[in-house]
C-alpha cells in the first residue's frame, strides 16, 4: 500500500507505464499502442515526465512470484517454507501448505528439483538486487486455491497438498504463468545482463511447465480436467495466452509456435485471482499485495 | 589443444571411443588451436545474422521431427527451404523409411506437435528475414548420429528413427542445444521486436526439452544414462566441459532441467553451438557436413 501511495504522490498516473506494462485492451483515454500483450510498443504520455519502470522494479516483480513458487514447492516437499534469511526482513506471513504424501518416488523427485530451483531463483534475484530486494509479501496457499477452485468451477475447495496428483494440479497453476511473466518482462529490461538472467530463468520455468503439463496429459481424467479449468480461469484473468493441456498440446504457444507473454497487469489479475477488469492491488495468493512498485493493476 | 588431448587420455576415451574422438576431433583440435570465432570476417553481427543462424538450426530440427513423424522432408510437406533470393535448399542425408514406429500415442502426439512447432519456427524466421533468409544447407541425419554415438561411447552406430527410445535420445540431442543457442543469442539481438520473438522461441524449445527429458527419465536408468553420456559429449565438444546436465537423480531430486547452479538455463555462444553441431569440425561436419549457410558459421 505504501508503494501505491508513493506512486500517486509522485504525480504519476497509474496508467503511465512503459510499453507493455499496464496495457489493457480497455484503456480508453491514453494512447497505449500495441497493447496486445507483446510488450513491444511505444506509449504516448499525456502528462509530463513519467518515471520509467526500472530493471529493479521488474526484477522485484519477478522476485515476488518466485517467493510464491518457492513457498508452494518447499512446503509441498519439506513441510517448511523459506528460511528467515531467504524471506528477507519483515517478511509477510505464509498461510497454508504442507508436505505432500508422495506415493510415487519419481513425482517426489520432480517436486524436489523444482523446489530447489525456485529457492535458487529467490536467492539469485535477492543477491542480484542486493539492498533493493523486496522481502517476501504475505502469501496464502489455502484460501487462494479454494477461491481458484470455485472460480474455475472445480468445486468449493481444492487442496494441492492433499496428494501427489493434487500437487501436480497445484504446480500447474504457477508454471505457465511464470513463463509468460518472464517473457513479458524480457522486453522491458534495459540491462543486457539482467535480460540474459531473465531469459535463463524463463527457460527453467518452461522446463518445469513442460514436465507438469506432460504429467497431466499422462494422468488424464479428473486431474487433467481440473488443470484445464484453471487454464481457462487464467485465460479470463490473463488476457487469453493459454492453450489447454492435451497429448498434442504440451506447449502453450501462438500460431507461430512462439510462447505467449503477459503484461504485469495480466499476471497480477491472475495471482490476485481477480478476473474482472479494474484496478486491483491485492488478493488471491497475495492477500496484502505484492511488495515493490509493480503491485496494482491499472485496469 | 590441451583439453582435447586430456579428453583422449581419459578412461572414457578408450578403444573405439578414442578412435571416434579422432574422427570427430581431428579437425576440432585444429579449430581450437585457431581460436575460431564465429563470423570472423564481419566486425558487426546483425540481427539478420542471428536470425539466420537460428534458421539453420530450425531447418535441422524441423527435418528431424518431420522425417521421424511422417517419413517426409519439410519441403515435401510444403515448408520452404530456398533462400530469400530463390537459391535452392540443400539435401538431407537420412536412411530410407525414417518414420519412427511409434507405439505410444502420447509420445507420437508430442512428436507431431514438436514437428509442427519447428516447422512453424522455420516459416516464422523465413518470413521475418524475407529476402535475407538463407537456404537450408546440406543436412546429415545419418552419419552424424553414428559419429555422435561413438563419441558418447554408446556404440558404433545410432539410428534415432529405429524406436521410440532412440527417437527420444535423438530429440534430446537437439532441444537443450536449441535452448542454449537462443539464450546465448538473446543478448545480441538489437531489435526489441525480434528479441521478444526469440525469447518466445527460446521458451518453446525449453518446453520441448523439458518434456523430452521427463520422458527419458520415465523410460528408466539405461535410457537416462545414455542421455547423460550425450550431455557430457556436448559439454566436451563445445570446449567448456561443464555446461550440460544429464538426466537422472541427484540427492533425491530429479535432473529434468538443464541448468546451472543458479537454476538458470545454460547459454552458449554461436561458436560453442557450432562446435557441437559440427561434431568438432572447423567449418562443417556432423549435422551440417558443409557448414551452415549465412554469416555465422
Amino acid at each position: 500500500m505504501d508503494q501505491l501511495q508513493d506512486f500517486i504522490r509522485r504525480g504519476v498516473s497509474r496508467r503511465k507505464f512503459l510499453a507493455g506494462v499496464g496495457c489493457s485492451g480497455t484503456a480508453a483515454a491514453l494512447t497505449l499502442a500495441g497493447c496486445g500483450g507483446n510488450g513491444s510498443s511505444s506509449t504516448t504520455p499525456t502528462s509530463p515526465t513519467t518515471p520509467a519502470v526500472t530493471d529493479t522494479d521488474i526484477l522485484n516483480f519477478a522476485l515476488n512470484l518466485e517467493y510464491l513458487e518457492a513457498e508452494f514447492y518447499l512446503r509441498a516437499t519439506t513441510g517448511s517454507g523459506l528460511s528467515a534469511t531467504d524471506a528477507g526482513a519483515n517478511a509477510g506471513t505464509v498461510t497454508g501448505g504442507g508436505q505432500v504424501p508422495f506415493a510415487t518416488p519419481a513425482i517426489q523427485q520432480y517436486a524436489m528439483e523444482i523446489a530447489n530451483d525456485e529457492l535458487l531463483h529467490v536467492r539469485f534475484l535477492r543477491n542480484a538486487l542486493g539492498s533493493a530486494a523486496v522481502s517476501r509479501p504475505e502469501i496464502d496457499l489455502t484460501n487462494s486455491f479454494n477461491a481458484a477452485a470455485m472460480a474455475a468451477g472445480i468445486g468449493s475447495a481444492f487442496n494441492p497438498f492433499a496428494s501427489e496428483d493434487d500437487f501436480v494440479v497445484g504446480a500447474f497453476t504457477f508454471e505457465d504463468v511464470g513463463v509468460t511473466a518472464y517473457h513479458g518482462a524480457a522486453g522491458l529490461l534495459t540491462n543486457t545482463t539482467n535480460l540474459g538472467a531473465a531469459a535463463g530463468i524463463m527457460a527453467t520455468e518452461a522446463y518445469h511447465a513442460a514436465e507438469i503439463r506432460t504429467l497431466l496429459a499422462q494422468l488424464g481424467g479428473n486431474y487433467l480436467t481440473y488443470a484445464n479449468q484453471i487454464s481457462a480461469l487464467r485465460a479470463t484473468a490473463g488476457g487469453g495466452n493459454e492453450v489447454a493441456v492435451a497429448g498434442n498440446a504440451i506447449v502453450p504457444a501462438d500460431s507461430n509456435s512462439i510462447a505467449f507473454d503477459r503484461t504485469t497487469d495480466q499476471v497480477l489479475h491472475i495471482v490476485y485471482l481477480s478476473a474482472a477488469a479494474g484496478v486491483v492491488k491485492s488478493g488471491g495468493f497475495f492477500p496484502a499485495g505484492l511488495n515493490g512498485t509493480i503491485t496494482a493493476t491499472t485496469n | 589443444m590441451e583439453m582435447m588431448e586430456k579428453e583422449l587420455e581419459s578412461p572414457q576415451m578408450s578403444g573405439l571411443g578414442r578412435r571416434a574422438a579422432m574422427l570427430l576431433g581431428g579437425a576440432a583440435v585444429a579449430s581450437m588451436a585457431l581460436g575460431r570465432r564465429a563470423a570472423a570476417q564481419s566486425s558487426v553481427i546483425t540481427d539478420n545474422d542471428i536470425l539466420n543462424f537460428a534458421l539453420n538450426l530450425e531447418y535441422l530440427e524441423a527435418q528431424f521431427y518431420t522425417l521421424a513423424t511422417t517419413g517426409q522432408t519439410i519441403d515435401q510437406v510444403g515448408i520452404g527451404i530456398t533462400s530469400g533470393g530463390g537459391a535452392a535448399g540443400g539435401t538431407v542425408t537420412v536412411k530410407a523409411n525414417p518414420m519412427v514406429p511409434f507405439a505410444t500415442p502420447l509420445l507420437q502426439q508430442f512428436a507431431q506437435e514438436t514437428a509442427k512447432d519447428e516447422q512453424n519456427h522455420v516459416t516464422f524466421l523465413r518470413t521475418a528475414l524475407a529476402a535475407n533468409a538463407v537456404a537450408m544447407p546440406n543436412i546429415d541425419l545419418m552419419n552424424s548420429f553414428n559419429a555422435l554415438a561413438q563419441a558418447a561411447g554408446l556404440g558404433a552406430t545410432f539410428d534415432p528413427f529405429a524406436s521410440e527410445a532412440n527417437f527420444l535420445l535423438g530429440a534430446f540431442i537437439f532441444e537443450d542445444v536449441g535452448v542454449t543457442a537462443y539464450h546465448g543469442a538473446a543478448g545480441l539481438i538489437q531489435s526489441k521486436t525480434y528479441l521478444d520473438k526469440a525469447a518466445g522461441i527460446l521458451a518453446v524449445e525449453a518446453y520441448h526439452a523439458g518434456s523430452i527429458r521427463l520422458r527419458i527419465f520415465q523410460a528408466g536408468a539405461t535410457e537416462a544414462a545414455a542421455a547423460t553420456a550425450i550431455a557430457t559429449t556436448r559439454a566436451t565438444l563445445d570446449g567448456t566441459g561443464n555446461d550440460d546436465v544429464g538426466v537422472g537423480v541427484s540427492n533425491g531430486a530429479a535432473t529434468i532441467v538443464d541448468a546451472d547452479s543458479n537454476a538458470i538455463a545454460f547459454s552458449r555462444s554461436t561458436t560453442e553451438v557450432l562446435r557441437i553441431v559440427y561434431g568438432g569440425g572447423a567449418s562443417g561436419g556432423a549435422f551440417f557436413p558443409n557448414g551452415l549457410n549465412g554469416t555465422i558459421k
